[in-house]
C-alpha cells in the first residue's frame, strides 16, 4: 500500500500550476471513474476525457453501412459487443436485428473468420474498428481467411491511428495520459517526438495502482516546467513496440483519411486494406454506395471529445440521452465519457456532495 | 480503448498460444510475438497476445515512484 | 413411449396421460399430486407467501444443474427470502415438439431431487407442446406457496442505516457458467453454477437471528442489481468494500477477458442478507455452518447518505459509485 499512498499524497496535495490531463483512452476514463480517482485529485488537476474510444469516434455512416450490408445484402455481421447499441442514422445494429439482420457478437476478429469458414453459405462481414492495438488482430483474421480460402469473409474497416488525434488534441490539454496498449504496439517514438513539439505525456497502465502512479509522475514532471515523456508502463510498453505487428499491418493496410465522430476528417488517420487484399474489403466486394450519416444535431459528443465541454454541459445529457437510450456514441460505449459521467453519478455531482 | 488481460502461456501450437488467466483458458494468436514459451506472461487483447510482460505491477510502480 | 415429445403429447388424450404418468407422476408422486382439476391442500396456520417464476435458460443443461433444478430453486429461494417454509409447488411445462424424452426425464428427476431436499411438494402440473421452433426446448413455470415463520418479517423496505450487508457466497457464478456453456467466445474454464435450494440455510439463519431485515436472492442482474433495488426500496445507501466481495478466480478470469463485471452476473444460489450490525457476526457464523452458504461474508454496510445508491471502497482506498446495472451484458474490447 506504500506506493499507492505516496502517489495519492502527490495527487491530493499537488499545488503547482493548473494542469489539464487528457486521458486519450476510453479504458482509462472508465478505470479512473471505477477507481474513484477523480475524487482525490487536487483542484489544480483537471482530467479531460479525450477521443480514445474507437466506438465513440466511429461515424454514424459506418453503422449505416453495416446495417446496409445486413439488411440489403443479407450479410451476417460479426462485431465486438461494444458496437451493437451505437445509433446509426435511423437504426442501431440491435434494432436492425429486430428487422431480421443477422448480428453475431464475437470475442475476436479471428473468431469471425472461423465462423465464416464454418458457414460457407453466409457472407460474413466483421466490423473492423479499433486503434493500433486492435488492428493487428483484424489483419490476422484476414491473413487466416486468405490462407484458408475463406472467400465468404470480409471486413468493413474503420480502423484508426492515434498520432493524428494527438495532433488535433494537443492544444486542448497540458499533457496526455497515453494509452498503454496502443503504445505496446507502436512503441514510444511518437511520444518522444511530440516532446520536441512541446507536447508532454506519460504512458500508463490500467490498474488503480498503475493509473495513480502515472498521474503522480505526470504532475510531478509537469511542475518542473519542461516538456517531457515518461513511460510508466514499461512492463508492457517497450520503446520499439511490436515490430511484428507494425510490419504486418504495413504490409496489409494503408493509411487513408478518416472521419472521426465529433472531430471531423483527419488526414491519414484511418487504415484500409491494400488493393492486394481487396477481396476481403466489404466496401469493394459488396459495392456499398456512398452513405451520408445523420447524427442527432443536438448531440455535443464532438465538443466532449475535444474536451471543450464536460458531458453535463450538453443539453441532451441525462435527459434524452442515457445509457438505456443513447443519442450520441459517447453515451453508448461504456468507455465513452458521457456514459462514465452518467453511470458514476457525475451528473448529480457524484457521491461526494450529498 | 483496449481491454487487456494478462495471462500465462500454457501451450504453443501452429502460431497460436493457449493462455490461462486465473483458470480461464482460451486460444489466442501468437503471431505478433516471437519466441513465446510456456510459462511466459502476455497481455491479451481481442484474441491476440500483444506483448510479452512481467506479471506484476507493484515493483514497477514502486520503482517509478521512488524518484519523486 | 416415443423417444421424443410429439404434438400428440399435448393433445390431451391417451399420449398426454401417458407422458404425465411415465415422466411426471413417476417423479412427482406424493399424496397431494392430483389427477383432479385442482389439488386440495391443508391450510397452513399463519400467513402464507406465494410466488411464481418462468424459466427459459439456454442451454437447458449446464455444469451444476439443468432447467428443472433451476425451476425448483428459483421458487424455493423466492419463498425463503420472505422467511416462508416452502410447502407446495405447481409446475407448467411448455415443451417444444421433438424434445428428447430422455432429457425431459432428466429434468423431472432433477426437480424431484431438489424438491425432496427442501421438503416441498409438487401438487399440480400442466403440460403443453409447442410446435417446432415456437419455443426453445422446454420452458418451465413454477408457482410456490410457503408458510411464513412466526415473528419473521423480511422486506426490501426494511434495510436501516448501520445494518450489515452479507452475501452468502461468491458472486456471478451462474451467469458465468451459462455464458461458458453457450460456448460463444471460445473460453474454457471450470466454472459450475451455484444453483441451489436455500431454504435450509435461511431457516437456520432465521432461527439464530430472527430480526434479519432483508433477504433477497441475487438472480437476474446479480448482486449489484439486488443492492440497487434494496437501496431504492428502503431509501438508504449501500456502502461496499470492494476487497470483501467474493469472486471465484476463474470467474474473474472469464469476466476479465470479456470486460464484464461479476457483480452484474446472475447467481442462482446466493442471497444478500441485511441485518443489524451487532447480529452480523453471529449470522455469518450460522450461515457458514450450513450447506450452500459456507462462504458467507460481510461485504458492506447500509448508510443514511447516498440514498438509492451503491458506493464502493476501492483497492486504492477511494470511494466510487457502483454503476447502476441496466443494459444487456455484452463483451467489450474497449
Amino acid at each position: 500500500m506504500n506506493g499507492i499512498e505516496k502517489a495519492r499524497g502527490i495527487l491530493e496535495n499537488y499545488d503547482g500550476p493548473d494542469c489539464r490531463i487528457m486521458e486519450v483512452c476510453g479504458t482509462h476514463t472508465h478505470e479512473i471513474f471505477r477507481q474513484g480517482i477523480r475524487r482525490i485529485l487536487s483542484p489544480k488537476i483537471h482530467l479531460i476525457s479525450g477521443p480514445g474510444c474507437p466506438v465513440c469516434v466511429t461515424p454514424v455512416s459506418f453503422i449505416d453501412e453495416a446495417i446496409y450490408l445486413a439488411l440489403e445484402k443479407d450479410c451476417t455481421i460479426c462485431t465486438f459487443g461494444d458496437l451493437v447499441r451505437v445509433p446509426g442514422s435511423e437504426l442501431s445494429l440491435q434494432t436492425a436485428r429486430g428487422r431480421g439482420a443477422r448480428v453475431r457478437i464475437v470475442y475476436s476478429p479471428q473468431d469471425a473468420q472461423v465462423y465464416a469458414k464454418n458457414h460457407p453459405d453466409e457472407q460474413v462481414v466483421f466490423l473492423s474498428i479499433g486503434f493500433e492495438t486492435t488492428t493487428p488482430s483484424c489483419c490476422i483474421a484476414v491473413r487466416n481467411a486468405a490462407a484458408d480460402h475463406t472467400g465468404n469473409f470480409m471486413i468493413l474497416t474503420a480502423n484508426k491511428t492515434m498520432p493524428a488525434a494527438y495532433d488535433a488534441m494537443k492544444d486542448s490539454t497540458d499533457l496526455f495520459l497515453y494509452p498503454g496498449h496502443v503504445h505496446a504496439i507502436t512503441g514510444t517514438k511518437v511520444c518522444e517526438d511530440l516532446v520536441g513539439q512541446g507536447v508532454s505525456g506519460v504512458c500508463a497502465g490500467f490498474t488503480g495502482r498503475e493509473l495513480l502512479t502515472a498521474l503522480a509522475v505526470a504532475v510531478s514532471e509537469y511542475q518542473k516546467g519542461k516538456p517531457f515523456f515518461r513511460n510508466c508502463y514499461p512492463r508492457v510498453v517497450r520503446p520499439e513496440g511490436s515490430p511484428a505487428a507494425q510490419a504486418m499491418v504495413a504490409e496489409m493496410m494503408e493509411p487513408c483519411d478518416a472521419q472521426w465522430r465529433g472531430i471531423g476528417t483527419l488526414p491519414d488517420s484511418g487504415m484500409r486494406l491494400r488493393p492486394a487484399y481487396a477481396d476481403f474489403d466489404a466496401r469493394i466486394r459488396c459495392d456499398i454506395p456512398p452513405i451520408e450519416g445523420h447524427a442527432n444535431p443536438g448531440c455535443r459528443c464532438g465538443d466532449v471529445l475535444r474536451g471543450e465541454i464536460t458531458p453535463h454541459d450538453c443539453p441532451l445529457f441525462g435527459k434524452v440521452c442515457t445509457p438505456e437510450q443513447p443519442v450520441g456514441a459517447c453515451m453508448v460505449s461504456s468507455e465513452g465519457a458521457c456514459s462514465a459521467w452518467y453511470l458514476y453519478g457525475e451528473e448529480t455531482g457524484g457521491i461526494s456532495h450529498e | 480503448m483496449c481491454v487487456g488481460i494478462s495471462a500465462k502461456v500454457v501451450g504453443i501450437k501452429d502460431g497460436t498460444a493457449l493462455v490461462d488467466a486465473n483458470g480461464a483458458r482460451r486460444t489466442v494468436s501468437a503471431y505478433l510475438l516471437d519466441e513465446l514459451e510456456p510459462g511466459d506472461f502476455v497481455m491479451i487483447h481481442a484474441g491476440s497476445a500483444i506483448a510479452k510482460i512481467t506479471d506484476e505491477d507493484e515493483s514497477e510502480t514502486d520503482a517509478l515512484l521512488e524518484d519523486l | 413411449m416415443n423417444d421424443t415429445v410429439t404434438m400428440a403429447h399435448g393433445a390431451g388424450g391417451k399420449q398426454t396421460s401417458e407422458l404425465i404418468q411415465k415422466v411426471f407422476r413417476a417423479h412427482f408422486e406424493n399424496p397431494y399430486f392430483t389427477a383432479d382439476d385442482a389439488s386440495v391442500l391443508p391450510a397452513p396456520k399463519g400467513r402464507i407467501a406465494m410466488t411464481t417464476d418462468g424459466f427459459i435458460v439456454s442451454p437447458q443443461f449446464f455444469p451444476g444443474g439443468n432447467i428443472g433444478k433451476l425451476s425448483i430453486c428459483g421458487t424455493v429461494n423466492d419463498l425463503s427470502c420472505m422467511g416462508a417454509k416452502p410447502l407446495y409447488m405447481t409446475c407448467a411445462f411448455v415443451i417444444e415438439e421433438g424434445f428428447e424424452m430422455a432429457k425431459l426425464e432428466e429434468i423431472a428427476a432433477a426437480m424431484e431431487k431438489t424438491a425432496n431436499e427442501v421438503g416441498v411438494r409438487l401438487v399440480a402440473g400442466d403440460t403443453k407442446v409447442a410446435g417446432k421452433g415456437q419455443c426453445g426446448g422446454v420452458f418451465i413455470t413454477t408457482t410456490g406457496i410457503g408458510e411464513i415463520q412466526e415473528g419473521i418479517e423480511t422486506s426490501g423496505k426494511l434495510a436501516r442505516p448501520g445494518d450489515a450487508v452479507i452475501v452468502t457466497g461468491d458472486v456471478g457464478r451462474h451467469g458465468c457458467a451459462i455464458l461458458l456453456a453457450r460456448d460463444e467466445y471460445g473460453i474454457d474454464a471450470d466454472v459450475t453454477s451455484d444453483c441451489a435450494p436455500l431454504w435450509k440455510p435461511v431457516e437456520a439463519a432465521l432461527n439464530a437471528v430472527p430480526d434479519i431485515h432483508v433477504i433477497r436472492d441475487a438472480t437476474r442482474g446479480g448482486v449489484g442489481t439486488v443492492l440497487y433495488e434494496i437501496a431504492a426500496e428502503s431509501g438508504v445507501g449501500v456502502c461496499l468494500d470492494q476487497s470483501k466481495i467474493p469472486v471465484d478466480d476463474k470467474v474473474r478470469g472469464v469476466t476479465g477477458m470479456l470486460g464484464l463485471e461479476p457483480l452484474y452476473l446472475a447467481c442462482e444460489g446466493r442471497l444478500v442478507m441485511i441485518c443489524p450490525q451487532e447480529k452480523a457476526d453471529r449470522l455469518v457464523e450460522v450461515l457458514r455452518g450450513q450447506k450452500y452458504t459456507e462462504n458467507a461474508v460481510i461485504i458492506g454496510t447500509i448508510t443514511k447518505e447516498h440514498a438509492g445508491r451503491v458506493i464502493m471502497t476501492t483497492e486504492i482506498g477511494t470511494q466510487t459509485l457502483l454503476p447502476e446495472p441496466g443494459n444487456e451484458l455484452l463483451p467489450r474490447i474497449c
